[in-house]
Formats: structure tokens, sequence, C-alpha cells
């Protein structure tokens, strides 16, 4: 855990571009809100790993928005039914669910289709809020952040020294 | 700015995801054979024993060889068991967690195997004993009735009467030791009698002096303070014996009525139920029909759980509350739904009469509903050697409640030999049967009928009254007849009818040793039922009395210490006021005397 958290710091800290850790988040988010073991999720994982978005702050978003989930996911569920129940949107679900490809990405399962549309429109806000964030935290608040005095004790502590390890 | 694209990430997911199909192979292989004889045990309610499981990769499936699913009533039999069966799974459900199964074969597919070992869970050595005696215990051969003995029923049975005996010989143990610490506390015969002459010494004598009533009162209070003591003692013993008689009272009455109730028990299990189908069938149309019934009957039970109609379906999935993981699938109208578990298509083949059965299954899936197609299960026979032609269509039909499952039957030239009639010793020697059967079977209610046509009837008897005689030579000049049979009604208990147009009395004959067997059976479980209670009654009753002795003598001991409490010492005050006022009246009487005398002198 320490590792981890001494990662993120690093990827915030480092000449990673902030869209990158952005994207890592925004990712993230469509992962975590889904059942972890559905297919689009190897889709992300692929993104994840072929674009080039820091991995440490994907993984942590990942395992930040699973958590979440558990909260988000009466509302997913909820949303998921009304999209898949919606008289409108039949014939759609309908031609979709004859394609063995669609049926394979769980698409008529209410939490996984309710809480990826929520990831969607979740997706360019939590990229736009965690990059503006990762500039804040580097132009603003990593200076006001050294000059307290708990940084300059954490500085001190065995966590930084592993972090400055990795950062190396 | 950087490049966005990251070609090493491919890599690290390919073996990322490389790894973990490897993984994948080589650990389903054991965990599929793991759940298999984890969850059948737990069904089967005993040893489900795989040798192998392997996973194939092209076409995708699992390969189980050597499955034996034990018989949890006979142990030392498998209900089932097979060589090997392949099962061709569909990638894109399996994906989804979802088992379709789109072809499966088993091979050497047999039920009632022996096996070497028991299939008890758990298992002792005198069960696997017992179980090696229990066919010795069967009835003669030429019984035509299969119905168990009252040895075998009593030995599988779980009765009322032994758990009821146990009950009552506990709580005599337990009271009889409760009792008899208290009765220790309580004088006996000895201890009263020398109360009595303590008593006596100390109230016979006139009393001396003060002193002598202060000694002897002081010494009756302390004897009145142990008859307080033993009156106290007594009463906890009457207490102990009241409280001992009163539960052993009730459990005596439970033991007395548990016979009764183990035989209505045993009578609503083994009179009309699926056994007494069977056996019926058995009558007609020769053991080995009577066994297949009853196996189809026990499977029938077996898959029942799982045939959940569309309205029970729904209920459970209302009542339960989606979790994390879950969510809910929405199906859609579809020529290929994905149910969660499906058979497609399962061929097996089962040994049976020198050759085998043909056994195809189609859409064998508990949710019927989503497929919207009913199971179908098609057996027929081949090579066999006394059937020329076996065909049994079965349709399960759950995709609306209450589910509707039917079955026919047609069995060609079937050689049957050596058939027990039951009456008067005649047997039915050989003939040429024609079987057509037609059950349904909706909302537990069952409407059978089967028709058989035997033809080129011989028959033979042996029996020597005349009755016998005269039906053997009546059934001599029968070629032809037919046998119809209906069931209907509960299947748990159907009412079935016989129906033949041979004699009217052959029916009446059958009928009758039905009863018989039944009405013998009966006797034989009343006497075993009735030994038992005996066995546990024997010292019982004897105790029982004994305890009301005691409870009588506890009555005498307390009124012999209640009499000798109320005893009073003198008072020694009055004893002196007496004596004074006996002296002066002697006094008195002298002097009134000696006055008389005078007056008398003087005149």
């Amino acid at each position: 855990m320490l590792t981890m958290l001494a990662k993120l710091l690093k990827a915030l800290n480092s000449e990673s571009a902030p869209g990158q850790v952005a994207l890592a988040f925004a990712l993230a988010v469509l992962a975590g809100l889904t059942p972890l073991l559905s297919f689009h999720n190897l889709l992300v994982l692929l993104l994840a790993f072929i674009i080039r978005v820091n991995l440490s702050a994907f993984f942590l978003g990942v395992a930040f928005f699973s958590g979440l989930a558990y909260l988000i996911d009466p509302f997913s569920i909820r949303l998921g039914e009304s999209l898949l129940n919606n008289p409108g949107l039949a014939d759609t679900w309908t031609q979709m669910y004859q394609s063995d490809f669609w049926r394979m990405t769980a698409f008529n399962n209410t939490l996984t289709l309710g809480g990826f549309v929520i990831g969607l429109v979740a997706f360019i806000p939590v990229f736009v809020v965690a990059r503006l964030f990762v500039s804040m935290y580097r132009e603003k608040l990593l200076a006001w952040f050294e000059k307290l005095k708990i940084a300059q004790v954490l500085k001190a502590s065995k966590f930084y020294s592993l972090y400055k390890s990795l950062a190396d | 700015m950087k490049q966005w694209i990251r070609w090493s990430g491919l890599a690290g997911f390919i073996i990322t995801v490389g790894l973990l199909t490897v993984f994948f192979l080589f650990a389903a292989g054991p965990l599929i054979k793991s759940s298999i004889e984890h969850f059948g045990s737990q069904a089967a309610g005993a040893k489900v024993s795989v040798n192998d499981v392997s996973l194939n990769l092209s076409p995708l499936g699992i390969t189980v060889t050597g499955l034996e699913v034990a018989d949890a009533e006979k142990p030392m039999e498998n209900l089932l068991q097979f060589d090997s069966a392949i099962a061709e799974l569909e990638l894109a459900p399996l994906l989804l967690g979802k088992g379709i199964v789109r072809d499966l074969s088993v091979e050497n597919l047999q039920f009632n195997s022996s096996r070497q070992e028991s299939g008890h869970l758990e298992v002792t050595e005198e069960q696997v004993e017992e179980e090696m005696s229990q066919p010795q215990a069967e009835e003669p051969a030429g019984s035509i009735v299969n119905i168990p003995t009252a040895d075998e029923i009593l030995a599988r049975e779980p009765l009322k009467t032994e758990q009821a005996g146990k009950a009552l010989q506990d709580s005599f143990a337990s009271h009889k030791k409760a009792i008899s610490e208290a009765t220790a506390q309580v004088p006996d015969g000895k201890q009263l009698d020398q109360y009595q002459s303590e008593l006596k010494a100390l109230l016979a004598n006139d009393i001396k002096s003060l002193d002598d009533f202060k000694q002897r009162k002081k010494q009756l209070d302390k004897l009145k303070k142990q008859f307080k003591k033993d009156k106290s003692a007594i009463a906890a013993a009457r207490q102990a014996i009241s409280a001992g008689r009163k539960d052993i009272s009730e459990k005596l009455t439970v033991l007395k009525s548990a016979p009764g109730d183990d035989i209505s028990t045993i009578k609503s299990k083994y009179q009309l139920d699926a056994a007494g189908a069977s056996n019926l069938s058995a009558l007609l149309f020769g053991d080995e029909a009577g066994q297949w019934a009853e196996k189809a009957l026990y499977w029938y039970e077996k898959i029942k759980p799982y045939l959940a109609s569309e309205e029970d379906g729904a209920e459970s999935e209302q009542s339960s509350e989606p979790s994390r993981t879950a969510g809910r699938f929405v199906h859609f109208p579809s020529d290929n739904p994905w149910p969660e578990f499906l058979v497609r298509r399962a061929n097996m083949s089962a040994p049976a009469m020198d050759g085998y059965l043909k056994i195809e299954a189609l859409d064998i899936t508990h949710q019927q509903a989503l497929l919207n197609r009913p199971a179908r299960i098609v057996i027929q026979g081949q090579q066999l050697t006394n059937i020329e032609d076996l065909n049994i269509d079965i349709t399960l039909d759950h995709r609306n409640a209450p589910g509707r499952d039917s079955a026919t039957l047609n069995i060609k030239d079937w050689a049957v030999s050596d058939v027990d009639l039951g009456v008067a010793g005649s047997r039915l020697t050989s003939a040429l049967v024609q079987v057509q059967g037609l059950a349904l079977l909706s909302a537990d209610t069952l409407q059978a009928k089967a028709d058989a046509q035997v033809r080129k009837a011989d028959f033979a008897g042996d029996g020597g009254t005349q009755f016998a005689k005269e039906l053997n030579l009546a059934l001599a000049k029968i070629d032809t007849f037919d046998i119809n049979a209906k069931a209907s009604g509960k299947l748990s208990s159907p009412e079935i009818e016989l129906g033949s147009d041979l004699d009217r009395k052959l029916n009446r004959a059958f009928q009758q040793r039905l009863k018989e067997k039944q009405d013998q059976l009966e006797k034989k479980l009343q006497a075993r039922l009735d030994e038992k209670v005996q066995s546990y009654l024997g010292g019982q009753s004897d105790d029982l009395k004994q305890l009301n002795q005691l409870d009588g003598s506890l009555d005498e001991k307390t009124d012999q210490l209640q009499q000798m409490a109320s005893s009073k010492l003198k008072d020694y005050e009055a004893q002196q006021k007496a004596k004074a006022k006996a002296k002066a009246k002697k006094k008195q009487d002298k002097l009134k005397k000696k006055a008389e005398d005078k007056l008398k002198k003087l005149f």
C-alpha cells in the first residue's frame, strides 16, 4: 500500500503529463463502476496498457471507484433496469441480443449497463477534474504542501525515502 | 509532448492475459473435479467420486472420466456411474459464467452397479457390515410383490418408538438417581423404632423434679427438631418421586402411542406411493418393468426441484436482493437464448437386458421459460434380448406454471416369460406382449394409462386346490388377453385401477393378494414395534411399581413422625398440684369418715 501511494505521488509529481494521469483515472471509472470480470473491462485494460497513461493511477483509480461502486450500485441497477425496459430502446436491445459479441459484454445486465452508462457520463468530467487537480497540485499545492510542517515530518519518514527511491 | 501509444504495454497486456489463461487451464480441471465431488455429494447425500476431469481446448469442453454416485440408501451400490462424459461448451456464454453444453455424450451409463467400498459420507465398520448383510434379509425368491420386509423398513426408517424408548430410559435413569439421593436422607424403620423407644423413655415415668422436667424437655425438643428435619427429607423425597412419576408417565404415554404413529408414517410412505405403483407394474409387466418404473419415479423426484415453472422462478427472483456483482439479466426474444445452465443435446448409452438403452436428451435446463422449449428425453432400446422395440418419449414442459410433464411408452414384441400371476400358483410361462402407455403429470396430479396386449400366452400352474385346478384349466384355453392399468391422483398417492379381460376373479385375486401382502406387512411391523416397546418397558414397569410402593411407605413414615412429634411432656407444676390436691382430698375424706363415725356413735 505504501509502495502504491508512493507510486501515485511519484506519478503526480513526475513528468507525466497531467492529461495522462487524468486519463488513467477516467478509464478507471469505467472499470470500477461495472462488475470487474466483464468483457468490456478487458478492453479498458487493453486501452490502459497501450495508451501511455499512468498505470499506477489507473489501478489505484480502479480500486477507489470499485469501493465507491458499492454506494452507486443501487442507482446503477435502477438506471440499467429503466434503460433495458425502455420500450423505445427495445428494438435496439433485441437486435444487439441476437449477437453473441454484444451478449458477451453482458449489456443486458442491469448493473453492467447502468454502471457503464454512469462511467461514460462521468468519463469527461473525471478527466477534466483530475487534469485540473494534477495541474493545480503541481503549480500551487505542491509548493504550499512542502512548506507545511507535516510535509517536512513526512519527508523524514520511511515512506518518503521509499518514494524517493522509486522516483530516482 | 510524449507519444501517446505505448507498444510495450500491448506486450504487457498479452503476457498478463496469457498468464491468467494458463493459470485457468491448469486450475480448471482440479477445480471442476472437486466441485463435482463436493456439491454432488451434498446433493446425493452419498459419496460422489470422479477419476479425472480434463479441459479440452478444441472444441472447448471438459471430459469427466469415471464418475460414481453412491446410493445414499444402499451405500454398497452406485445410483449411477459412467465411464466417461464429454461436454462441449460454448465459449461466449462461459465468459458470462453460463454453462451451456452444446453436446454431451456419456459412455456406459449404469444404474445400481455394485461398489467396492461404502458410499456413506461418514461410515463406520458396523454400518458396512450391516449393509453387506442387507441383501440376505430379502424376501424369498418367487415373491411377486417387492414391498420391503418389515425388518428392512424398520432398519431404514427413523422410528418414533425408538426415540421415545430411549427418552424413557434416560428420564428413568436421571430420576432414579435423584430419588435415591433424596430417599437416602429419609429415616428407615430401625431409626423410627429408636425414636419410639426414646420417646417412651421420656414420657413414661413420673417427673421427679424441676431439673428432671427441664432435662426431659430438652431431649424432647431435640427429638422434635430431628422429626422436623426428617419430615423435610420425606417431603423432598416425595417431591422427587412425584416429579419422576409425572415425567416417566408422560414419556410412557408417548412411548405407547409411538408405534401407532410409526405405523401410519410407514404406511403412508410404503403403501400407495411411488413404490406401490412400481410394485403394481411389477405385478402386471414383470419385475424388470417394475424396477424401471421405480427408477423413473426416483429420478423424477430427484430432478423435480430443478424443474421450476415460470411462476416459481419469478417469485424466487423477486425475493432475492440484487448483489454488487450480480445485477439482473434482462432477456429479449431470441432464437438462441442463454440460460444459466443448458444442455442442448445429450447422448447416453446404458447397458440393459444384454443390449443397451440409447438415451437422447434435448434442451435440459432449469430455465425453460427463457429457452421457450420443453426438455425432451427419448429412450430407445437397442439389441435388447427380450424386447424387439422399446421407445419412451418424455417431455418436461415447465415454461408456464403449472408444469406439464408427459411420457409415452411403446414396447413391441416383449417376450415375457415366467410371470407369477399371484393366484393359486398360476404362472404365465411365455407370451408376446405389446405395451402402450401414456402418463401426464401436471400440478403434481398424475393421469396415467397403460395397455398391454398379451398374445401367444402360455400358462402353467401347480396349485393343488380345486379352485387352482379349475383356474389352470380355464387359463389353458386362453391364448390372448388384454391388460390395462390406470393411475390418477396425486403422484405421491395415486389411485390405481387395474382392468383385464381375463376372468374377473383374476383381477379380484390381484387386489386381494396385494391387500394380504400389505396386511401381513402391517402385522409384522406392529409386532416388531410392540417388541421394541416391550424391550423399553421391560424393567421400567417394575421400577414404576417400586416407586409407588416407596411413595406409600413414605406416607406411613410421615404419619408416624407426625404422631411422635405431637407427644407432650407433662407439666411439672401441674403434676405437683395434682399430687397436693389428691393428698388434700385423701385427708378430707379421712376427716369426713372420722366425723361420720363419731355421729354414728352419738345416735
